[in-house]
């Protein structure tokens, strides 16, 4: 996440200090995982973009929703790239509601948010907590941890979810995707969200570029189309890409308003 | 929806309003269908609390709590439930009584405040366990830090292949024990080995193989000389550092050692390679010395156990050293000094044994260097033929004595012809030939005037090549002479052969031309008898007295060189005794 140049042998370092993205994250969703800084930086956005909590809320609840459809077709095995701080709703406690022996690796860069969810799981059967970056899916596909818990011989669901708007495009996202993919095995899944500016006018995307430019993660905002692009060599179930409210919503209003969560999200299924 | 008789559709509807009243304050992590049981089960709760005296406000703050657990966390929340509850519960669920207003109150407050407590300690636990998470972190990347410091300075000073450690990290530990060592007269030493032709290795069973060895070699060096440091100085050079040593046995010791665990059997992948090292040795008192001079001492000294032969060790003679040392830098500077014009001829007579006249005259090349003095061959010609510098050097002196010659036929009727020793690397030169035929043209010095002296030995290597240059040197009309003859195999019957116009014969077999009828006298009488069956002239080199001169005479030998004769000189003074008649 930061663009320090450093030696090739220095690990990252800490700095808390600097605002981190999940922990500002988990503070929308109303937790206390986070310091002041980070408070600080999500109030500055929250004053810019008013949204801001209601969008992580809404992100959240299509992941939760996700897992739920997942489970439901009998996925057993998540792979949760990019999975943050948050503390109620994680993906384990969603699928072993209902799969009590589904198998969860949470991947993240950030440190702390390791640390944390590692604290957090510490004796939670079926789970497991990696250090590494998305921009990196060889060594997550390879790391030993991942390899223990994961049977990448049988259904896999990846999720990315509300991480790839981190990932600019000179990073090749959809390169990154099909790392990932090459690895699974045929009725994995991917779930895939993230922040889009799809269908605003131009004055409103230069007013959104000016607060995300702002704050300390540039946010790569992505078309519908562009986001779809993503699911290449996956089918996408029903109803596709959409704003996160309107995927499967549990009660008709819950749709209501759709657009103004500014996340677009969908699940696709490698056929075979 | 009908209306059963009992409460539940009741709550269920008042339920669902809190429900509604609560979306969008925090994130729920529920489906709706859940968060709406729940909150039925506590609606249950308030009704049945309101209804039941005395009024346990207890129950105010487990519905609080229950809330906060479900993580309904947020401030809003709890102004909506407050709200909800006051404007519809008692409605809803037709809760009548006196002082309902007043129960309803007090319940609300107490959930107000478990409210508040719940959520207090739900965030202080919060911040406990992320700034846990933070101080984890911080310290494993601190440690993961240390880490990847450590590998990196491990691997900067240690050899990749082997993991000894290299030459940074030898040349600092070499450096402190100097440093450690001084003052106290204590004493350490070197040890440089070198794996014998270490380059078959590689070359008979390939790199792999070669690598292996050397991973063995160095895991083998190691045990062996326990507790002494051994690094890797690249290739298949090592260095082995011996503190506190009481004295050359100690380090000896160590060499002993060393070679002796190199030379055990050693099958790498199933190939028996075998190899032998050479080790060079200093040992001395720190205070004498530093660690470059060390470590260039030992180096010198591995290179005499090479040169040896290897397979042993050599211990370091300072003596040896230096005269080394100042060989170097006498062949060293032999370019400069012939660029400068420090060297000269001076010629010696070959004087006729028959009339004593002067025939020839043997060009004997001088140094003045600049700080030594005048050298005289021996001290330089040697060298120069073990660097090739002889090639230049020798090319001067052929030029030179030339160009001087051929101002002698104004001096005199009969001038001499000047005799110029060719050594093995000049005549093997294929340009040699070239060389002369355009210096005999440049100067003008008629061929017959020139002769070349070479040794038996370079005849005796019986390849071709010289012996074809020598044909063409001879038909040039260039004479040719056979150097030192005697000292050498001294074989008469490959002359045959050979375009050689004169022996001469080394000063040794004159020296033993004392008595007459002496065993050399008679072999020197046979071998000018044979010579002149030959055709070839006789001259005996060494002459110092009268008495060998009328021997040599008696013999039949035909011209004398010595300092009977006379002693190299400069051409002048030579030509001046010519034309002064002089007495030879
Ligand atoms: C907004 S949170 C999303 C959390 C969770 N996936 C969700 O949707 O509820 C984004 C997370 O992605 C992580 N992240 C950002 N860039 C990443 C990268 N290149 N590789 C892995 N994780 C990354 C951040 O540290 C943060 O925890």
């Amino acid at each position: 996440m930061s663009g320090l140049q450093r030696p090739d042998w220095a690990p990252e370092t800490i700095d808390v200090e600097r605002p981190s993205v999940a922990r500002m994250y988990d503070y929308y969703l109303g937790g206390s995982h986070n310091f002041a800084v980070d408070r600080a930086a999500a109030q500055t956005m929250m004053a810019a973009v008013p949204e801001a909590p209601l969008m992580a809320q809404a992100n959240r609840a299509f992941l939760r929703r996700a897992v739920q459809y997942l489970t439901d077709v009998g996925i057993r095995q998540f792979l949760d790239i990019g999975s943050g701080i948050p503390t109620v709703g994680n993906v384990h406690e969603i699928a072993q509601r209902h799969t009590p022996d589904a198998r969860v690796v949470y991947v993240d860069v950030d440190p702390v948010a390791v640390a944390h969810s590692r604290e957090i799981l510490a004796g939670t059967d079926g789970t497991t907590v990696v250090q590494e970056d998305l921009r990196h899916p060889e060594r997550i596909l390879a790391h030993p941890d991942v390899r223990a818990t994961l049977d990448f011989s049988r259904p896999v669901a990846v999720l990315v979810v509300a991480v790839l708007h981190f990932v600019p495009d000179h990073d090749r996202p959809a390169e990154l995707l099909r790392t990932l993919r090459a690895a699974l095995a045929p009725g994995s899944h991917l779930v895939l969200s993230q922040a889009s500016d799809d269908g605003r006018d131009d004055a409103e995307r230069a007013e959104a570029e000016q607060v995300y430019r702002r704050t300390d993660s540039p946010l790569s905002v992505r078309s519908r189309a562009e986001l779809t692009a993503f699911f290449d060599g996956f089918q996408l179930v029903e109803p596709g890409v959409v704003w996160v409210p309107q995927w499967r919503p549990e009660t008709p209003e819950d749709a209501e308003d759709a657009e103004r969560a500014v996340f677009l999200g969908g699940v696709g299924r490698l056929g075979g | 929806m009908g209306e059963p008789p009992d409460g539940a559709p009741r709550t269920g509807v008042f339920a669902r309003a809190w429900a509604r009243a609560l979306s969008g304050t925090s994130y729920l992590p529920m489906p709706q269908a859940q968060l709406e049981t729940l909150l039925q089960r506590l609606t249950d709760l308030l009704a049945q609390t309101l209804r039941t005296e005395p009024l346990d406000l207890r129950v105010g703050h487990r519905i609080a709590t229950e809330l906060v657990a479900a993580h309904i966390v947020s401030a809003e929340a709890l102004g909506r439930t407050l709200e909800v509850v006051q404007l519809r519960l008692l409605r809803d669920l037709d809760l009548v009584a006196d002082d309902m207003a007043d129960r309803m109150a007090r319940l609300l407050a107490a959930v107000a405040t478990g409210y508040a407590r719940a959520l207090r300690d739900r965030t202080l636990d919060e911040q406990e366990t992320i700034r846990r998470a933070a101080m984890t972190a911080q310290v494993e990347a601190e440690q993961a830090l240390r880490a990847s410091e450590a590998r990196f300075r491990h691997q900067a000073t240690h050899d990749a292949l082997t993991d000894l450690p290299n030459r940074t990290l030898f040349g600092q530990r070499l450096a402190a024990a100097v440093e450690a060592s001084a003052g106290g007269g204590r004493r350490l030493g070197l040890c440089f080995l070198d794996l014998d032709q270490f380059k078959r290795v590689n070359d008979s069973y390939g790199h792999r193989v070669g690598d292996k060895t050397l991973i063995s070699a160095a895991r083998r060096l190691s045990r062996a000389v326990e507790p002494h440091l051994v690094a890797r100085l690249g290739g298949d050079a090592f260095v082995i550092l011996v503190e506190r040593s009481t004295g050359t046995g100690d380090v000896v010791a160590v060499a002993e050692a060393a070679l002796a665990a190199l030379s055990e059997a050693d099958v790498v992948d199933g190939n028996d390679v075998a190899i032998t090292a050479s080790v060079g040795i200093v040992e001395r008192r720190a205070d004498d010395t530093s660690p470059d001079e060390l470590m260039r001492a030992a180096d010198t000294t591995l290179h005499w156990a090479k040169d040896a032969g290897g397979a042993r060790w050599e211990l370091y003679d300072a003596e040896r050293d230096t005269r080394e040392k100042a060989r170097r830098a006498l062949s060293a500077a032999i370019p400069t000094g012939l660029e400068r014009g420090e060297f000269y001829l001076d010629y010696q007579p070959l004087t006729s044994l028959q009339d004593g006249s002067l025939l020839g005259v043997e060009a004997l090349v001088r140094w003045r260097h600049p700080q030594l003095g005048v050298l005289r061959p021996d001290r330089f010609i040697g060298l120069a033929e073990e660097t090739g510098l002889i090639v230049p050097l020798g090319g001067w002196v052929l030029a030179e004595a030339c160009r001087e010659a051929v101002g002698w036929s104004a001096a005199t009727a009969q001038p001499p012809y000047v005799s110029v020793n060719l050594a093995v690397r000049q005549v093997r030169r294929p340009d040699l030939v070239q060389e002369v035929r355009a210096l005999l043209r440049r100067t003008g010095l008629p061929p017959d005037r020139l002769q070349l002296e070479i040794t038996e030995s370079t005849m005796m290597s019986g390849a071709e090549e010289p012996i074809r240059t020598l044909r063409a040197l001879a038909d040039l009309g260039v004479r040719i002479a056979i150097d030192d003859f005697g000292t050498g195999y001294s074989n008469l019957a490959y002359l045959r052969d050979l375009p050689v116009t004169e022996l001469k014969v080394a000063g040794e077999f004159v020296r033993g031309l004392r008595a007459p009828e002496a065993a050399d006298e008679r072999i020197l009488a046979s071998l000018v008898s044979l010579a002149h069956a030959l055709n070839l002239t006789v001259t005996a080199e060494g002459v110092e007295t009268g008495g060998q001169a009328e021997r040599l005479r008696a013999i039949g030998c035909d011209a004398a060189q010595g300092w009977h004769f006379g002693r190299p000189a400069p051409a002048v003074n030579i030509l001046a005794r010519v034309k002064g008649g002089a007495p030879c």
